[in-house]
């Protein structure tokens, strides 16, 4: 598979990153040479100078033997520009764009039918939609959705004195009971466990689990996680997350207070706000959160555009006694070091960017791909009525290496599978794969479909 | 900087390498010469030696090779290709080690420089192990470990990087690998084409597949004790001329032409720098050598061409003895010498990119001193040329010039004749075989001083791999933790 990149930032980067190494052939369009050169350090892909809304350099990068074309740049116009010259020189190929504006992801079906866009990703409606499962459950780090929001995969850290800790997961499945709680991957030591029954959790790892929407709270406090309602939250930052988050928060029984250095945009952002109280003052001040009052606040949501105020805002707020802080933070590289000094809710539109742009991406009926850390992959995928994959048993299927069929979705039933259930038309499918071992997972997953 | 990596690297590159003596191997077999026992006995060690290598470093996963680590494997794997290498002309009774390892290293570099008196004497699997080292080197013995090799990845293009002749690394293909391949594809395309050509005017298999391996390589090892001249044909001086230079274009442009874009070869400036330099270096040649030395315009065009193509593309096969002829065509040869072919081609020199952005380069500052507040921008086509490649290019142009200066002055400290001395560096380092005085295109290189041939083999080796890569590993600040 070829596809192409326009765009090398952080978003570009990480695609780029990940398509490489799963042996796919990638072009990185990009008009600084210097993050190009940055590109060519990392990873083995081609790279070429220039503007991706050219049609030359589409054409220079191949764009008619290519199969997705990726616009991910930070300007929705040049996202929208690359995609339509795609479409006149490459009408069939699948392409992809980074939109943020509303005014635009407004028109989807509009911009699909004029210049044949198939998917726009908006990060930021994943940021806030994240934002607001992590309130619902503080003791998640991170957390997505599968299968619609009907099945969640869930991280979070085992912290000393947890009762869980030192038990394997055969016990603990013995424990659970009734509860369908399934672990999915353990990450120790920053690399990607696929677990075993006999495999331990242990102090200091980053569990990841599968389980239904509905028992989130019992799966939680089941694993010792303190859970309680959070009716207060302070967010500090009003661009456009910050306001798209407070307008959603705000429509719940939560009280949201939202801060910005700017009094112009203070008065946008109150003009825009029905029940949100809106301030202005510097998040990093700690005079300003003082006054208002930052301890009692359940929640501390940092999401300026700035990395660093992030950083320290969140720091502050919870020095001041706040018991959550939510960080938004764009450079990846800056994750392991934040949860050494104590911040372990982060967010990351380029991330979430990152991750729904790879389940368009996936082939052989995968609806949704969500990334653990930089190991693995959780998958979902539709057995569709010619797969191969129909009529036959789990234990009969020989999948690569470092692979865990997590549950199947039947109907609208879940099931925790032994090696005797056999898959059946219309299943959905919830797999874990070690990142090197995806390109066999989708080669089987899409085999006798591609005939069909 | 860690071991490791660069020996498992090596261990690999040695074992690829030493799986390619099979071919001289299979040949010495079939004609049944006592070549055979020599190249078994150096396959078995330098397959084991690889091997070892290998299994006593283990590579990390992911394989992860940084910039610094490239330039040591390149170098070390080079170094590593050439002493193995020599051990088939060790055991098959070559004088000394020191004359087998020049061999050895002037074949890989693909220089041609020859330290036998008596070429026919030798053996034919010994002979097509010379030729072959040519070969190897030619397109680069990392390119085609690369190529191999799968899982180089990311640490490939550090390698391909290292070992890449010219100032600046394009990839062709998104990946390493297929770029590798690629490479190698249009190289043996071209290889058995010529071979085919060679065979119809009459040369026979053996001797048509080392004429290839020697032209496509822009090595210059032949078979023969006079070179080319041996055959006297004007339709194999032909093949063999259109082939060097061939060898002497960018393989990028060749891999273009093949994809059907023969345009991108034309617009290509130092394609067409090099094309007006073979026209107009033949003309002054064949101009200045009619008269003196030839008694037809057929004639002289004939030898003055295949003398001006071997030397710039820096192959270093011979029709002709130009030291006899006057000291105008003599001193155009020379210059060719410092010139060389295109960046990305297997021939060595200067490189015609770097000739031409040199001279753009002092023209713009002439430019300059009329116009000082002129806004100057040094374009390479219709590309800006960064001034991290300008400054790279002066770097390198300087350090060829000394390198070149030390090491001929090193060699009349040997008591070598000033001529020759001058001559034997220049034709080293840029990988080109036969110079002037006592290692004309007729003489060899047996009566260099012990010493004197290893600072040549130094040479040769510092000229093939482009002088930083090598000359880097000097650097104390290199190795400082």
């Amino acid at each position: 598979m070829k596809a192409i990149i326009v765009g090398a930032g952080e978003v570009g980067f990480h695609i780029a990153k990940r398509l490489a190494s799963e042996n796919k052939d990638v072009v990185v369009i990009d008009r600084n040479p210097a993050v190009l050169q940055r590109i060519l350090e990392h990873m083995d892909v081609q790279v070429l100078e220039g503007s991706g809304c050219s049609p030359l350099v589409l054409g220079e990068a191949g764009i008619t033997k290519a199969d997705m074309l990726l616009a991910v740049t930070d300007s929705d116009e040049i996202n929208l520009m690359a995609c339509t010259f795609a479409n006149m020189l490459a009408p069939g190929l699948t392409k992809l764009a980074r939109i943020r504006n509303d005014e635009y992801t407004a028109y989807g079906q509009q911009l699909a039918k004029g210049i044949g866009i198939g998917i726009i990703i908006n990060p930021e409606v994943e940021v806030v939609r994240t934002i607001e499962h992590m309130l619902r459950a503080p003791g998640a780090v991170d957390i997505c959705d599968l299968a619609d929001g009907r099945i969640k995969i869930v991280g979070t850290w085992i912290t000393s004195g947890n009762p869980m800790a030192g038990t394997s997961l055969v016990d603990l499945r013995r424990k659970a009971g009734d509860m369908q709680l399934i672990v999915a991957a353990i990450v120790r030591d920053d690399k990607v466990i696929v677990p075993t029954g006999s495999d331990e959790i242990l102090e200091g790892d980053l569990v990841y689990f599968v389980c239904e929407d509905s028992q989130l709270q019992s799966v939680f406090s089941f694993l010792g996680n303190r859970s309680g309602k959070k009716s207060s939250v302070l967010i500090i930052g009003g661009g456009n997350i910050g306001l798209r988050l407070a307008r959603a928060l705000e429509k719940k029984p939560i009280h949201v207070k939202l801060m910005d250095k700017d009094p112009e945009r203070c008065a946008v952002l109150a003009g825009e706000l029905d029940r949100t109280v809106v301030l202005v003052g510097d998040g990093t001040d700690q005079e300003a959160l003082l006054e208002e009052n930052i301890g009692a606040m359940d929640v501390a949501v940092t999401m300026t555009g700035n990395e660093e105020s992030n950083i320290l805002a969140s720091l502050l707020a919870k020095k001041l006694g706040t018991p959550m802080a939510i960080t938004r933070l764009n450079k990846i590289e800056y994750m392991p070091l934040v949860r050494a000094i104590g911040l372990e809710h982060i967010v990351s539109p380029r991330l979430s960017a990152v991750n729904s742009i790879f389940k368009h991406v996936r082939k052989g009926g995968v609806l949704s791909a969500v990334a653990i850390k930089d190991g693995a992959e959780a998958l979902e995928a539709l057995v569709g009525p010619e797969s191969d994959l129909v009529g036959r048993a789990l234990k009969d299927l020989t999948f690569p290496k470092g692979v865990l069929v997590l549950c199947i979705m039947r109907a609208d039933t879940v099931l925790i599978p032994s090696g005797f259930d056999v898959i059946q038309r219309g299943d959905r499918l919830f797999i874990l794969s070690l990142t090197e071992s995806i390109p066999g997972v989708e080669r089987m997953l899409s085999r006798g479909q591609e005939q069909g | 900087m860690r071991w490791t990596i660069a020996l498992h690297v090596t261990g690999l590159i040695l074992l690829c390498v030493g799986l390619c003596m099979f071919l001289p191997l299979a040949c010495g077999w079939y004609y049944d010469d006592n070549s055979v026992a020599p190249l078994f006995l150096s396959l078995c060690v330098t397959v084991l030696a690889g091997a070892f290598l290998m299994f006593s470093f283990k590579r990390p996963k992911p394989l992860v090779i940084n910039h610094r680590e490239g330039m040591v494997i390149v170098s070390l794997g080079w170094a590593a290709c050439a002493f193995f290498g020599a051990l088939p002309f060790v055991l098959g009774g070559f004088p000394s080690f020191t004359d087998a390892f020049f061999e050895s290293v002037s074949g890989f570099t693909t220089t041609g420089a020859s330290i036998l008196t008596n070429i026919e004497a030798l053996p034919k699997g010994l002979l097509f192990w010379r030729s072959l080292t040519h070969w190897l080197g030619g397109m680069g013995i990392i390119v085609l470990t690369i190529a191999i090799l799968p899982f180089l990845g990311v640490g490939g293009m550090q390698l391909y990087k290292a070992e890449v002749p010219g100032p600046v690394a394009d990839k062709l293909q998104p990946r390493i690998k297929d770029t590798a391949m690629s490479l190698w594809k249009v190289y043996v395309f071209f290889t058995v084409a010529q071979v085919v050509l060679l065979m119809f005017g009459g040369m026979n298999l053996f001797e048509s597949i080392c004429h290839a391996f020697g032209t496509m390589a822009t090595g210059g090892f032949s078979t023969r004790n006079t070179s080319i001249a041996a055959y006297d044909s004007a339709y194999i001086d032909g093949v063999i001329t259109f082939f060097m230079l061939v060898a002497g274009v960018n393989f990028a442009l060749h891999f273009q032409l093949f994809r059907g874009r023969p345009l991108t070869v034309w617009r290509d400036p130092e394609f067409r720098f090099f094309a007006i330099l073979v026209l107009v270096l033949t003309a002054v040649v064949t101009f200045s050598i009619q008269s003196s030395s030839y008694s037809s315009w057929p004639e002289a065009l004939r030898f003055g061409s295949f003398q001006v193509a071997s030397i710039l593309t820096t192959t270093g096969y011979a029709t002709a003895d130009y030291e006899l002829w006057l000291p105008l065509p003599q001193g155009v040869l020379l210059l060719c010498m410092f010139i060389g072919g295109c960046a990305g081609s297997t021939a060595g020199g200067i490189k015609c990119m770097r000739v031409m952005l040199l001279f753009k380069h002092s023209y713009r500052e002439l430019f300059r001193l009329v116009h000082p507040r002129a806004v100057l921008p040094l374009k390479f086509g219709p590309k800006l040329v960064k001034e991290e490649v300008l400054t790279s290019i002066w770097g390198f142009f300087v350090l060829f010039i000394v390198l070149f200066v030390l090491s001929a002055l090193a060699l009349a400290a040997m008591g070598v004749d000033v001529l020759t001395s001058f001559a034997a560096v220049v034709a080293c380092i840029g990988n080109i075989g036969p110079g002037l005085g006592e290692v004309g295109p007729v003489d060899n290189y047996a009566a260099i001083p012990t010493l004197g041939k290893w600072v040549l083999s130094f040479c040769m080796l510092l000229g093939r791999l482009e002088i930083y890569t090598v000359l880097v590993l000097f650097m104390p600040e290199f190795w400082r933790k």
